[in-house]
């Protein structure tokens, strides 16, 4: 082993330690975090969601039978400022533009069957020289290529550049990597770390902020390499508290800054804009390169083949990377997309990985079911005192169940987060998520926030 | 789970997370059931046969009922109330550790016929019944049903002393409402009777080398005229503590409750000395007041139940305060034992007391918040 590794090795964290004392255990990250990227060829037939980010899709603006390349735009909508385009993840054929279930809404929306031709990369844009063009140009290219927030809130980072442009003090980059059962971004901050610092770069001159801080778990001299990088280029590193919720981009603020983000403000009101590590990796790919972002770094992971870090075209259905790695989803109850806290439960391998798929968990049926002994709420608390918004899920749930309105909406349970925690710490099993949701829409007015 | 919901988990999002700390109810309820071995085991050294056969008795009525539900539920083919004897076997321990036996320097005689009683209607009534009709238990189980219980033996015992016979002299056996503590006879106020009356109550004298223990020494360490769960009131104090750390009781309830019934002891023995010296006074109120068996095993073990007990963590101090100075005034009017009245009173008292203060969410906070 080299050194540095078992450095990395001996001081990497082993659990994440919520509220109350309560743990989550990092077995899944820990062993992934070693295996290097692999690149999964794309599939035959790839089908590509149109809308893959938080927001509306865009029009299709291929149709069928027409030849594409390898990130040409499928859809637009310029109008929209939360609406980016789609890309051809392959040189190949339309074969159809229908509606298909799609993994972020789990229903049928505008997507683009491609037949592939060839697995050639060839970058679809021009390179940009960052020294020659200006910052809103350098916006609208990272708009144009796509991209939006890959810690799995999928926000477009457009959206998120304009709207700090020259309001912010801070720019906190979220190498936190909270969900336990990923490592693509430690992976990647170990692989490319240049890239990645450089596109952290390029982000603080297009909003000019004056400070930029590297928000991460990771203790001193776990990434050898990309602390030097750091340290050469004058930025920050924030070690943060190895806790599940604070990678949620409105406590991260409150970690790094000691600042509250109102609820009905983002934190850019606050003087910060938190954008993901492997954001930061793509917005450099799109400038200096002109790569669309058309794929992404995942972790998979099931028991019999451990944690393995996948390079995934979007479009590329569930079952090709099964294929890939020798696995048959047959064998698996069930899929879990995205994070094992939050991430969603497909039961068609068919379905696309996107721009929001940090992960895939396998579970097969012996392995324990969270809701299946699921019984009457026993009133201990944990869930109360695990929460990091520090709202009371259980008494939300009271006061749903006997219609108290007046109490629920006091309960406030538009502040939940969706961390899951509540859930994971209940030993009563309680399946908290359709209930809070429930909860919620009887009492907030629905709001887009930025994280 | 409902038919509804059962048939609403297709639902793509419904189900996350996807991973469980693995820490169950039933695991909740078998390590507290442990932790109370430990105190029922120290017990059975101190108070001897007499403690055991309550401890069997208890155990043994609420695994009785618990096994005619399970019976029939079983044979009606509808779903069960518990998917183990794990809650049952606690509610049985908490009801033995609740009961008191007297040492037989004082000639009491353990009503064995009431721990049955009190066991059966634990779980029939307080535990199921409860849980079936509310979905949910409103009153600490073990306490409502010893309540209930009391209530009515003091009812008979004041209407018509023939009926003791009953119980075989159960009344003057013990019991926090027997001839000997009431009508509120007992003199705690008086600091020369108090004294009197630990002297009478709590003296005893050490099975081995024939140690002679001062009230104030045995009522930490040997108590042979008490609840049976603080009998060795160390042993429960350490236990209690592991066990709120450990299993994650509602830690403010006992820290309010606990340092409340401290504070009490201590400025009622400052003021009121009589022929003793304040640090004596003092010493004795403690060990009275906070380490006897009715208020340190309720305060880990009874206090901290989770169903019939405040959220909000402002409302679990309330609760403790509150609990602490209800006791101290049902002791200091001779009703000795009286926390288990107290206890009832602030359940009853609990779903008010969840909506007193609760904290601000984030983002309403209104100021920085780290
Ligand atoms: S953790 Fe579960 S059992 Fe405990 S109070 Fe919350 S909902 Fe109830
Ligand atoms: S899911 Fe919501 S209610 Fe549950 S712990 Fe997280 S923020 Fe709190």
């Amino acid at each position: 082993m080299a050194k540095n590794d078992k450095m990395r090795k001996d001081r990497i964290q082993k659990k994440f330690k919520e509220e109350g004392g309560f743990e989550i255990d990092l077995d899944i990250k820990i062993k992934a975090i070693d295996d290097e990227f692999s690149e999964v060829p794309p599939a035959d037939e790839m089908r590509v969601p149109l809308r893959q980010q938080v927001g509306s899709a865009g029009d299709p603006i291929v149709e069928e039978g027409q030849q594409v390349k390898y990130g040409q735009k499928l859809s637009e909508d310029e109008d929209d400022a939360l609406t980016v385009p789609v890309h051809s993840p392959v040189n190949g054929t339309v074969k159809e533009v229908m509606r298909y279930e799609n993994p972020l809404s789990g229903a049928p929306e505008p997507t683009v069957i491609i037949e592939t031709k060839d697995e050639e990369r060839e970058p679809y844009y021009d390179p940009m020289d960052p020294d020659k063009v200006s910052r809103d140009e350098m916006i609208e290219r990272v708009r144009e290529t796509g991209i939006v927030g890959q810690g799995g809130a999928v926000f477009p980072t457009h959206a998120k550049l304009k709207d700090a442009k020259d309001r912010v003090s801070h720019l906190i980059i979220n190498a936190k990597e909270s969900d336990p059962n990923v490592a693509c971004d430690a992976r990647l901050m170990i692989e490319e770390p240049e890239v990645m610092v450089d596109g952290i770069k390029l982000m603080a001159a297009m909003i000019g902020a004056d400070n930029v801080i590297f928000a991460t778990r990771t203790t001193e001299g776990e990434m050898p390499k990309l602390e030097k990088i750091l340290k050469r280029e004058g930025i920050e590193i924030a070690r943060i508290r190895p806790n599940y919720s604070v990678g949620y981009g409105r406590l991260l603020v409150t970690e790094v800054l000691g600042k509250e983000v109102p609820d009905d403000k983002n934190p850019t009101d606050v003087g910060a804009l938190v954008q993901n590590v492997l954001t930061a990796y793509a917005v450099s790919k799109a400038i200096r390169d002109g790569e669309p972002l058309i794929d992404r770094g995942l972790t998979y992971y099931s028991k019999d083949v451990g944690g393995k870090n996948l390079w995934v075209r979007q479009g590329t259905p569930v079952s090709k990377v099964f294929e890939f790695l020798g696995e048959s989803p047959g064998k698996y109850e069930r899929v879990i997309l995205g994070s094992v806290m939050r991430g969603t439960w497909i039961s068609d391998p068919s379905i696309p990985i996107i721009k929001a798929h940090q992960g895939i968990i396998a579970y097969k049926e012996e392995e324990p079911h969270p809701y299946e002994d699921q019984t009457w709420c026993i009133r201990c608390g944990y869930c109360n005192d695990v929460c990091p918004v520090d709202i009371y899920p259980n008494l939300i749930i009271e006061a749903q169940d006997i219609g108290d309105t007046d109490w629920l909406q006091k309960l406030n349970p538009g502040a939940c987060i969706d961390c899951g925690l509540c859930a994971y710490v209940c030993p009563s099993h309680i399946n908290f998520r359709p209930k809070m949701k429930k909860a919620k829409s009887e009492t907030s007015k629905s709001k887009l926030k930025q994280i | 789970m409902s038919e509804d919901e059962k048939k609403a988990r297709p639902y793509r999002e419904v189900d996350t997370p996807h991973v469980h700390i693995g820490f169950d109810k039933n695991e909740l309820m078998l390590k507290t059931f442990l932790m109370m071995l430990i105190i029922a085991f120290a017990s059975v050294i101190v108070m001897g046969m007499p403690a055991l056969i309550h401890i069997l008795v208890a155990l043994g009525s609420v695994l009785a009922v618990y096994t005619t539900i399970d019976s029939y539920q079983r044979m009606k083919g509808v779903e069960l109330t518990y998917d183990s004897p794990a809650s049952p076997l606690v509610a049985g321990m908490i009801v033995a550790l609740c009961m008191t036996v007297v040492g037989p320097d004082l000639g009491g005689r353990a009503p064995y016929t009431v721990t049955a009683l009190v066991g059966v209607l634990t779980m029939l009534v307080f535990k199921y019944g409860q849980g079936r009709y509310f979905r949910r238990k409103y009153i600490n189980p073990a306490a409502g049903a010893k309540a209930l219980v009391l209530l009515v033996l003091f009812g008979i015992n004041y209407l018509a002393e023939t009926f003791e016979g009953l119980f075989g002299g159960a009344l003057d056996g013990g019991m926090i409402f027997h001839s000997h503590h009431s009508p509120f006879e007992l003199d705690v106020l008086d600091p020369n009777e108090f004294v009197d009356l630990l002297e009478w109550g709590f003296t005893t004298e050490l099975p081995v080398f024939g140690t002679e223990l001062t009230a104030t020494q045995s009522l930490f360490f040997w108590q042979t005229h008490s609840w049976i769960g603080g009998a060795a009131s160390i042993v429960t104090l350490i236990v209690g503590a592991v066990a709120v750390y450990w299993l994650r009781y509602k830690w403010r309830i006992v820290v309010s409750c606990f340092v409340s019934m401290l504070v009490l002891s201590v400025v009622i023995g400052m003021i009121l000395t009589g022929d003793y010296s304040i640090w004596e006074m003092v010493s004795m109120r403690v060990a009275f007041h906070v380490f006897t068996g009715s208020f340190i095993f309720m305060v880990f073990f009874m206090a901290t139940e989770p169903q019939s007990t405040p959220m909000p963590e402002i409302s679990q101090y309330i609760f403790g305060v509150a609990l602490a100075v209800l006791t101290f005034a049902f002791q200091l009017y001779g009703i000795v034992g009286g926390s288990i009245l107290a206890l009832v009173i602030l359940n009853i008292a609990t779903p008010f007391m969840d909506k007193i203060v609760i904290k601000k969410a984030y983002g309403f906070k209104g100021k920085s918040a780290r």
